[in-house]
């Protein structure tokens, strides 16, 4: 696998149509996201914005009637869930589940060597990843009792966000989907978190953010931002689209769309 | 009208077995068994059509040979496989004592009575009339056959550090094991209670054994079924709870054709307490079944149950839970949780908690859910890399580890561990979660 560098070509969505219980969900969604870029994806309730999280990670519980989409020039949809996130894509959860009896970290090992295994390097060895998760958890200011507890298990709304960004800083993905993550934190939780994302913002690699509100986009700057409703990108600008949404709301943008 | 061998009852053809050795006769136990092995002769096994047997089908006992076991020559071999857990040893080679393979004794404030000289010194404490030949049919069965038994007595107030282990072995045809223990008052002691047979050898057992737990005593009782694939166990335990006495069972069910517990607790004293869990793993074509009874006699008595199944391939389990609480065992405290995973679509776990309350004034609760792994959960590890059989068997030990984790001691918890993750696939990957 050749290295990846800014400005490749790392997802293509091409007019994808995907349906729940027979509801027609997206209605045919187009997106390219790059190397080093950083897209904000907003949208009110309902838009399809966690339905393209989900899909794009390989829930099979959705029905994709057309489109495609390709993840590093190989067709992402034809690849079971635990193959994309091999392959370096990674889903953070709106609503991370727990997992009584499943240690927290213990996962996160088997993750990672699962993605080294694909990449062809090495496992790490039980210090090293240790020391690799001691210094993400510091920076995501979890404490020690994180090693031992089961996946999510007890965790507070906030520590769940926080345990899903601590994966990613720790799987180094190529693309995240980070699927409302701000939802339910505290403001000096959202910083933390905002921290943890962008310390891993790199050429390498791209960041999606699903959200809700526009005050994540504060802390982590996008590069794109893209208003999803009706099941389709409506609009796309830069940064002061966000704002403009903050201020305006969606409706504008649909009555945009219908003229 | 010739009546074929084939549709001949098991019962029948044990009727006519020739158990009492020429010079055993003597013995009062040979002569009471002598009087009603003849009953056996019309009696059949129960059918699903009896509300307890509503889940377990006796059919496969047909083709068994059912007449008592010789000695068996595998059993010390049986034995090398299970690390010792502690210094006192008792063994039951087909449900009979084998004192050269069991510890020379056991530990002070322990007295060991062969099962034969008991009934000698007290029929009634045993048999006191309440065998009934229909209602009992298994119980009846194993006191026309059971021989050289077991009757441990420990004083008031001793304190065991180390469990009593009572190992019963089985290699083939008919085993009878009986085992009376009686905790004296306020004593404190853990009895481990593990079976094992020889594999590819059709036995069956009929167990029964009766507990007694004396005021303010604790016994700790452990049962770990891990017969080989063609072993049919089916064992009764009478428990009786005196005042502030406290009562934990523990049962896990891993290995055997078919296996069977029926549980009978009765609390009898103000502040008795059980607390019984466990779990049962019926992969394969094997079969668990779990029978309890909670005899709530009388005021402020508590019950616990707390149980997990889980059943692949096509095997089938079933949790069949009652509590009875008496007209005057007012401030009743029970708990039942019956929780069950189907991990293919041949498999079946039958559950039924039921209430049985003549009081007023108690605190009862039940539950009971049977259902396939969390896809939530699934998805979960599937989208962090781990391959799908994988996330199912990690999840799958979870769903046992909750109950396992609680066993005592700690080197019998990490033997049986090792134990179900070797079932599981993926097992190398499962042992770093676990270690």
């Amino acid at each position: 696998m050749t290295a990846i560098t800014a400005g490749d070509l790392i997802l293509s969505v091409r007019d994808l149509k995907v349906s729940v219980n027979d509801r027609s969900v997206l209605k045919g969604l187009n997106l390219d996201v790059r190397a080093g870029e950083v897209h904000a994806i907003m949208g009110p309730n309902g838009a399809g914005k966690s339905t393209l999280s989900q899909v794009l990670a390989g829930r099979t519980d959705y029905r994709v009637d057309q489109g495609s989409a390709t993840f590093l020039q190989e067709d992402l949809l034809a690849l079971p869930a635990e193959e994309r996130a091999r392959r370096g894509l990674f889903l953070g959860f709106q609503y991370p589940v727990e997992i009584p009896g499943v240690n927290n970290v213990y996962l996160l090992k088997a993750a990672l060597n699962a993605r080294r295994r694909a990449q062809g390097i090495p496992e790490v060895d039980a210090y090293e990843f240790l020391t690799l998760v001691r210094e993400k958890m510091k920076l995501m200011q979890m404490d020690d009792s994180f090693l031992s507890r089961g996946v999510n298990e007890g965790f507070s709304g906030g520590e769940k966000k926080r345990n899903e960004i601590l994966q990613m800083t720790v799987l180094e993905p190529t693309l995240a989907i980070l699927d409302e993550t701000d939802s339910g934190l505290d403001i000096d939780a959202l910083k933390v978190v905002a921290q943890g994302v962008n310390s891993l913002r790199g050429s390498e690699r791209a960041i999606i953010l699903v959200t809700h509100y526009q005050r994540l986009l504060d802390h982590i700057i996008p590069d794109f931002v893209h208003v999803l409703a009706d099941g389709k990108i409506l609009k796309t600008g830069d940064r002061t689209l966000a704002l403009e949404l903050e201020s305006r709301g969606y409706d504008w943008v649909l009555e945009e769309a219908r003229a | 009208m010739s009546v074929s061998a084939q549709s001949e009852s098991p019962l029948a053809r044990l009727s006519r077995v020739t158990v009492p050795a020429p010079a055993a006769l003597n013995s009062a136990l040979a002569r009471w068994q002598q009087t009603r092995l003849s009953q056996l002769a019309t009696a059949t096994l129960p059918t699903p059509r009896d509300d307890a047997w509503k889940y377990t089908s006796l059919r496969s006992l047909d083709r068994r040979d059912l007449s008592p076991a010789a000695d068996g020559l595998e059993a010390q071999e049986l034995l090398a496989q299970l690390p010792t857990l502690g210094s006192h040893r008792l063994v039951l080679v087909n449900g009979r004592l084998d004192t050269t393979l069991s510890s020379p004794q056991l530990p002070p404030g322990c007295t060991l009575t062969r099962f034969d000289d008991y009934f000698s010194q007290v029929p009634e404490a045993l048999f006191a009339g309440d065998i009934h030949l229909i209602e009992d049919r298994l119980r009846y069965v194993n006191a026309c056959m059971t021989r050289d038994g077991v009757c441990i007595e420990i004083a008031p107030h001793t304190q065991l550090s180390e469990p009593i282990e009572i190992i019963l072995l089985a290699t083939g045809q008919g085993a009878y094991p009986r085992v009376v223990l009686s905790v004296g008052e306020g004593a404190q002691v853990q009895v481990l209670e593990q079976h094992r047979s020889a594999a590819n050898t059709d036995s069956v057992t009929v167990q029964s054994m009766d507990l007694r737990v004396a005021p303010n005593a604790t016994l700790t009782h452990t049962t770990v079924q891990e017969s080989g694939h063609q072993a049919i166990v089916l064992a009764e335990t009478r428990v009786a709870i005196q005042r502030e006495a406290h009562y934990a069972h523990q049962w896990m069910a891993l290995g055997g054709q078919m296996n069977r517990l029926d549980l009978k607790v009765s609390l009898e004293g103000h502040g008795a307490h059980a607390d019984l869990s466990g779990l049962f793993f019926a992969d394969g074509s094997r079969e668990q079944h779990l029978r309890t009874l909670l005899d709530h006699q009388v005021a402020h008595t508590q019950s616990d149950q707390r149980y997990r199944g889980v059943a692949a391939g096509r095997g089938r389990g079933s949790y069949d839970g009652k509590v009875v609480v008496h007209k005057n065992a007012q401030k009743t405290a029970s708990s039942q949780s019956s929780r069950n995973l189907l991990l293919s679509p041949g498999a079946e776990i039958n559950t039924r908690p039921q209430l049985e309350i003549h009081a007023d004034d108690v605190k009862c609760s039940h539950g009971a859910t049977t259902g396939t792994l969390d896809e939530n959960m699934e998805f979960y590890l599937l989208s962090r890399g781990l391959e799908r059989s994988a996330a199912r068997a990690l999840l799958t030990f979870a769903f046992i580890d909750d109950v396992l984790k609680k066993l005592t001691p700690s080197a019998l918890r990490t033997r049986l561990e090792a134990a179900v993750l070797a079932r599981l696939p993926d097992a190398a990957i499962l042992r770093e979660f676990v270690t």
